[in-house]
């Protein structure tokens, strides 16, 4: 017999009733939202001590190498971005900036766009595509994320796409930070030390598909 | 294998453990209290989960098959693994089919569980731990002591001395925060280069196919994204049949482990690289292993498959922040451990970590799926008696202590009798040495017992 | 209304501390309960419960049962002894139909004596005098397996001149755990070292709780230290009896 069917031999027993699975959903228990206030209050959950980010806001998207200029020259870095290959950044004037298609291992700040974001924890929310690489959002020192205003949703029951799922869905709340050692807190243990929210009050144009 | 007994005396003996331990416990322990104070209906969170967990449970062989029909549509391929041995010969068989040189490890309890660091030595395959504190313990070669924080038991100034030792660009400045850059260092180029990421998973999304890691250091995502091959070692208890499902069971996990809302990087992996895709592994293979949780099931222990892993019960429990994690001597230390070592370990050789607890039901009240692990700790010693395991000596006094305590005119006259004797060892109302009591006078003092016993008082003020 | 009450000794007020009876009696009594004490009881099994030896747990449980189940009410000094009723012998007979509602019917009338006082009786002590500050640990079978913590403190606020101290880790277990503080003694006297200091710490006159077994374990550690504190059940002091002999004081 295979292990497979050794194992499910043992574990004979009815099939699950969808009904009951999701009986077990009704009314959670989760950090009460005020939804007709969601970006301060993701805003609130974004300045929490345990994410730790810092945002700026923009009108339009015309605006956004300018803001991150900004926060580079703050941060006394260079204007060098890994930029994702994602055509509605094209709008944008990038002349200021060195662009990196991939990350190097010591990628000093990254840009990303997030589908959405979640404010009963600060989270952004992320898939990878072809325009959208993962990897780079994880070497770089600084990630720049840039979150449309209107993409702003309550609670985590939000941030999963209906349908097939992508390769990855990710929800970044903070920086890399560890309490590996004596419990104290580190940021910055293996990927971004600073995490830096831009978000745009104007539309994001959509994704051709 | 020496005895937990000789091991707790060594971790009682060490001063410096007990900073170690107390310092990260003792922090998680205050965090999680104001995450849940904040948290509207915390003890409802928890019913809920336990439900969660208890419905997965009672569908377990339906949710496995519907998992892994929908991690092969995603294009991952599924294996089961009965035993730990089964499963390292797959994860090794797939690192060798994959010509792999090195691996990236994310921690992984189950990969612990199953010996996997091990196999993986002994086939000749390098490894890289990427989660510090698995770092700290690969350079150590050490195991881990804690679920959550498995270098609890070193101080900095012990973590420092071995980056010194071991790193080639070791930190100069005397912080935590410089000795975590110094393995950040270290680890960047090894994670780059590894052929096969390894990891566990902490969810199991039924209908989807999805796997689950959270971690606040981003180092699974690093070890995960950029090898071509990902392998995934996850226990068969890890199912929940849906996102929002999962969902409701991080909220619970991050507050009860860290005191945070949400662990600060939380993936879902559905299969390999999708066409177009700028990164992530060409193959994804996971392997679903039982080692014992059939049995389990099947044996009394089904409550205890609903464990997230989240060490609240360890940091809360009063004997292991006496005694660190390595005295228990097995993969999961604290209640959790004393509960799961005897089904990994045999009840043999183990069965001193049941007693090894005070039953204070603390363990039980922070579990955030609510398992009851006084109760299965009970289970273990009635087993252990059951089976002829316990000494001779116990078994001989309570025989006799129960034979007399049926009969309660004669245990009226041995308690007189008792009385008396004890007395006569007493000082001032107190006794500091009782033979056959040594383990209480050996730090504490005794009080004197009444010249009569309640019983005998009552009667004669009765007959008045 | 009088009530007519059994009061269920336990072994180790029977044995080390009898004025803990008396002194449930003496207060059940002012709340106008008769008082009978049952000759059929010895210990409740819990020695045997905890070790494994699920027979003599067994045997025990029914000779307790059957002993108790003529009152109307069976009142407990002691925490973790009520709570071994309560909880655990209808585990025990899970699977006995003959004694599961027997053993049900006794567990639906039993109570810890400050919790029966107090939420049952809606009694308080009245004109009880004892100027001394205090300190309480919650021991852990009461508190978590009966919801034992705001009824002691209610009766105790009614003693003149009493003031109660928080103690930093009230909740936190003694280390005394029945037969785990002679099995693991190096363990447990860490655990009570601890607590000895953080009762210490308090500068509180009195360490009051409501289970002789805690109180022997911190009582005799804060002796072996060479502390002060004096240690009392708080039903002594609930029944006007604070003024007597603390633990390991001779009368
Ligand atoms: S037993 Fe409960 S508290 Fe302990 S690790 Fe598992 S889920 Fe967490």
């Amino acid at each position: 017999m295979s292990a497979r069917a050794a194992i499910l031999a043992r574990l004979k027993c009815p099939a699950p009733i969808a009904s009951e699975a999701a009986a077990l959903l009704r009314a959670p228990e989760r950090p009460a939202v005020d939804v007709t206030n969601l970006e301060s209050e993701f805003l609130a959950r974004l300045a929490l001590p345990s994410v730790n980010a810092s945002h700026d806001v923009v009108a339009s998207l015309t605006d956004l190498p300018a803001a991150i200029a900004r926060y580079l020259a703050d941060q006394n870095e260079p204007l060098t971005l890994c930029c994702p290959p994602d055509p509605r950044l094209d709008v944008c004037d990038w002349s200021a900036f060195a662009l990196h298609a991939t990350a190097a291992p010591d990628e000093t700040a990254t840009l990303a766009i997030a589908r959405t974001a979640i404010a009963e924890t600060g989270s952004l929310i992320f898939e990878t595509s072809p325009t959208a690489p993962m990897l780079p959002n994880f070497l770089t020192l600084h990630h720049i994320v840039l979150l449309p205003v209107s993409a702003i949703a309550a609670h985590l029951e939000d941030a999963p796409l209906p349908g097939p799922q992508p390769r990855a869905h990710y929800w970044i709340t903070g920086v890399s930070g560890t309490t590996d050692i004596e419990g104290t807190y580190v940021r910055g243990a293996h990927g971004p030390r600073f995490l830096h929210v831009i978000l745009l009050r104007g539309e994001l144009p959509h994704m051709a598909d | 294998m020496s005895s937990f007994t000789t091991r707790a005396d060594a971790a009682l003996a060490d001063p410096i453990l007990k900073i170690a331990v107390e310092r990260t416990a003792g922090t998680a322990q205050a965090k999680r209290a104001i995450a849940i104070d904040a948290f509207p209906d915390f003890e409802a969170a928890r019913t809920r989960a336990a439900a969660i967990k208890d419905h997965v449970i009672a569908h377990l062989g339906p949710y496995l098959e519907q998992f892994e029909a929908s991690a092969i549509a995603a294009g991952a391929q599924v294996y089961w693994a009965q035993t730990a041995d089964e499963a390292c010969r797959i994860v090794i068989a797939i690192c060798k089919a994959a010509g792999a040189k090195t691996v990236a490890r994310s921690k992984s309890m189950l990969g612990e569980e199953i010996g996997l660091p091990h196999a993986l030595e002994e086939a000749g395959i390098g490894r890289v731990e990427t989660d510090l504190a698995e770092h700290i313990i690969q350079l150590a070669d050490e195991r881990p002591s804690h679920i959550i924080w498995p270098a609890m038991h070193k101080t900095s100034e012990q973590v420092s001395a071995l980056f010194k030792a071991k790193h080639r660009t070791p930190h100069q400045e005397e912080t935590i925060a410089a000795m975590a850059q110094s393995a950040r260092r270290e680890l960047r180029g090894a994670m780059l280069g590894a052929d096969v990421g390894i990891s566990g998973a902490n969810f199991l999304i039924a209908d989807s196919g999805a796997v689950c890691t959270v971690t606040n250091e981003g180092n699974a995502e690093l070890s995960l994204v950029p090898p071509r091959v990902h392998i995934v070692t996850a226990g068969i208890e890890k199912i929940v049949p849906s996102m929002p499902h999962a969902i409701h069971m991080l909220r619970m996990l991050a507050r009860s482990a860290t005191g945070a809302a949400l662990t600060q990087y939380t993936t879902f992996y559905t299969g390999p690289r999708r066409p177009g895709d700028r990164d992530g592994p060409e193959e994804m293979h996971i392997v679903l292993v039982d080692n014992g949780r059939t049995k389990m099931r099947e044996e009394g222990l089904a409550e205890m498959l609903r464990c997230i892993r989240c060490g609240a019960c360890m940091n809360h429990c009063v004997v292991f922040r006496q005694i660190g994690g390595h005295a228990y001597g097995g993969t999961y230390p604290g209640p959790m451990g004393a509960v799961l070592t005897p089904t990994l370990d045999g009840l043999a050789a183990t069965r001193d970590l049941a007693h090894a607890c005070t039953l204070n039901g603390m363990c039980q009240q922070v579990c955030p799926v609510k398992i009851p692990l006084p109760t299965l700790l009970r289970g273990w010693r009635e087993k252990s008696w059951r089976e002829g395991l316990e000494p001779t000596s116990m078994r001989a006094g309570l025989g006799l202590w129960a034979w007399v305590a049926t009969r309660p005119a004669l245990y009226r006259l041995g308690t007189a009798i008792a009385i008396r004797a004890i007395r006569l060892l007493g000082r001032k109302g107190w006794i500091a040495r009782l033979p056959l009591a040594g383990g209480w006078t050996q730090y504490r003092d005794l009080p004197k017992p009444a010249a009569q016993s309640f019983m005998a008082q009552y009667h004669q003020e009765q007959r008045k | 209304m009088t009530k007519n009450v059994a009061l269920f000794v336990t072994c180790l007020v029977d044995i080390m501390r009898p004025r803990i009876g008396f002194a449930a009696i003496r207060a059940l009594e002012s709340a106008g309960c008769d008082v009978v004490v049952p000759q059929g009881q010895t210990c409740c099994g819990q020695p045997a419960l905890n070790s494994g030896d699920r027979d003599h747990a067994v045997a025990l449980a029914k000779q307790t049962t059957a002993a108790l189940e003529p009152y109307e009410a069976i009142i407990v000094p002691s925490g973790s002894c009520a709570g071994t009723i309560r909880c655990h012998y209808p585990e025990l007979f899970e699977h006995d139909a003959a004694w599961l509602p027997r053993a049900q019917a006794v567990v639906a009338k039993t109570f810890e004596v400050m919790a029966y006082l107090d939420e049952v009786c809606g009694w308080q002590p009245d004109g009880v005098t004892l100027p001394a500050t205090a300190t309480y640990h919650d021991s852990c079978s009461g508190l978590r397996e009966l919801g034992i913590k705001a009824q002691p403190r209610r009766l105790l606020d009614a003693i003149d001149g009493l003031s109660l101290t928080p103690l930093a880790g009230a909740e936190t277990c003694c280390g005394f755990g029945g037969t785990f503080c002679v099995k693991y003694p190096a363990i447990s006297n860490a655990i009570v070292g601890e607590k000895a200091a953080a009762i210490d710490a308090t500068g509180a006159d009195l360490l009051l709780a409501g289970d002789l077994g805690c109180l022997m374990n911190m009582a005799g550690k804060l002796h072996r230290d060479g502390s002060k504190v004096r240690a009392f059940h708080a039903i002594e002091l609930i029944a006007g009896m604070g003024d007597g002999p603390a633990i390991g004081e001779e009368a």
